[in-house]
């Protein structure tokens, strides 16, 4: 072969790239991750899953559950509140200052001006920051998704179509075993016009024994079973409702900063 | 059997061979053109590959700049790495201590105490003997040595509020010109405490 050298070259090049692209960047990139601090508390995020929910991610897998759902949170933009903490020596100056500002909904440069007057005229400020953006303002996640969200995740379930909605934090959402399950066993029975079908092989309907299962589904009467029959999760079910309880992805994290709504109790400024 | 000596002939007439030609100028002014705009763009949006840097956000300093601030989260965040560095060896990340050996700061009654008159002390001046904590008796294997006498008052304020401020504790956090009086109290020669002796001081 003519140019021999060169072909192998060119393909060694371009699989190189490639490789370095693909693999290469995103190990350097992400390959270290660990677990990071949680903005302003003693927290660590994520926590490991633990029990059931180390099996629940491949309930979820199986169960194909990521061709509906989606675990990724869009942003769009970041805005900033200005909230007087304190009004100093001089309230009403800075009361009068404060009423004739724009407090809310500023951009990062906005807040950092209207700080500024506030402390001109001896008050003090603090400034919230929060995420905006369609899927936010949906309800769906209070901040965009990040990679720390998907650290105990293998294979990551990001999804890609959203016939139902997005997942990352529905343990915030919906924080409660028995919702999840019966959820899962009859999706129409918690939210009445859901599209999902029913998961009901997850469960199990059987003859109520000597005594009903401690784990039985407390199921509305019109999804329930018929009389001396109950309705009993199977471990798989309760693997699932457990990795969607763990899914909660809601704390301000460095790459993804907001101000989360209850502010420590104990800082400097309640002192002041 | 005729197509195909035509066909041979029309080989004969000699192989085709690559030749060389230059390329276009305006090929090599295009691919210029387009690195010098993908240059641009991976400079305004890439934020150089930092895995901290997400959308909408364009850079690392962008990121930095939308950290929701407050003096207590600062003085908080300064404590906790001091506490990590110095503290949390033997009364552990969490705060639990160990059973029997260092006392947990976590609901310590010590940690919780209204002033820090007492609290300031031990880091201070350093512990012997045996301190009661949650009930239960503890002491260090070697005693407390004062760890805290060569950190600043800010550096010290901020593990103490830190301490104060973390696990469940609730108590105010510290002042520095506090901790400025306490050690100008204590002077230059620091004699580690017994908890009887910091019993007798005001809380």
């Amino acid at each position: 072969m003519k140019n021999g050298a060169a072909v192998f070259l060119a393909a060694f090049i371009a699989l190189g790239a490639s490789w370095c692209g693909f693999v290469l960047a995103p190990v350097l990139q992400l390959g270290g991750a660990k677990q990071a601090a949680v903005l302003n508390s003693s927290d660590i995020y994520p926590l490991q899953p633990v029990g059931d929910a180390t099996l629940g991610l491949q309930v979820y897998r199986a169960e194909g559950c990521a061709a509906c759902h989606t675990e990724q949170v869009q942003q769009d933009g970041v805005l900033c509140d200005v909230v007087l903490t304190s009004p100093g020596k001089n309230p009403a100056a800075v009361s009068s200052l404060v009423s004739s500002l724009t407090l809310q909904n500023l951009t990062k440069d906005a807040a950092d001006a209207v700080a500024n007057q506030i402390t001109l005229a001896g008050g003090k400020s603090e400034t919230h920051v929060f995420a905006t953006g369609t899927d936010i303002s949906r309800g769906w996640g209070v901040r965009h998704g990040v990679a720390a969200d998907f650290l105990y995740d293998y294979p990551v379930q990001l999804g890609s179509l959203r016939a139902g909605p997005d997942l990352s934090d529905i343990g915030v959402r919906a924080p409660a075993v028995n919702w999840q399950l019966l959820h899962l066993y009859a999706p129409r029975s918690v939210t009445k016009n859901s599209t999902m079908p029913s998961f009901k092989f997850l469960f199990e309907v059987r003859k109520i024994g000597d005594a009903p299962s401690p784990d039985a589904l407390n199921v509305p009467k019109e999804f329930a079973p018929d009389d001396g029959y109950e309705v009993v999760p199977t471990p798989g079910a309760k693997q699932l409702a457990a990795y969607l309880l763990g899914l909660r992805a809601n704390v301000p994290l460095y790459e993804a900063p907001f101000t989360p709504p209850e502010v420590p109790t104990n800082s400097p400024a309640d002192k002041k | 059997m005729n197509d195909e000596s035509k066909s041979c002939s029309v080989a004969s007439d000699g192989e085709p061979t690559a030749t060389h030609s230059t390329v276009p100028v305006w090929i090599f002014a295009l691919t210029l053109a387009l690195l010098f705009l993908g240059g641009i763009y991976f400079d305004q949006y890439s934020g150089w590959f930092d895995a901290n840097v997400y959308g909408p956000y364009v850079s690392a300093n962008e990121v930095e700049l939308y950290q929701p601030k407050s003096g207590a989260a600062a003085l908080l965040a300064q404590g906790r790495g001091l506490y990590e560095k110095n503290c949390g060896i033997c009364h552990q990340p969490d705060g639990m201590g160990k059973p029997g050996l260092f006392p947990p700061l976590a609901g310590s009654e010590w940690v919780n105490a209204k002033g820090i008159n007492r609290l300031a002390q031990i880091p201070l001046e350093g512990l012997t003997g045996t301190i009661e904590v949650k009930g239960q008796q503890m002491t260090f294997p070697a005693g407390m040595v004062a760890i805290g006498a060569v950190l600043s008052d800010n550096d010290l304020a901020a593990v103490l509020s830190y301490i104060r401020g973390s696990w469940g504790n609730k108590a105010e956090p510290v002042d520095a010109d506090d901790l400025k009086a306490i050690r100008a109290k204590i002077g230059a020669h620091p004699q580690p405490v017994s908890p009887d002796q910091l019993m007798k001081l005001p809380e």
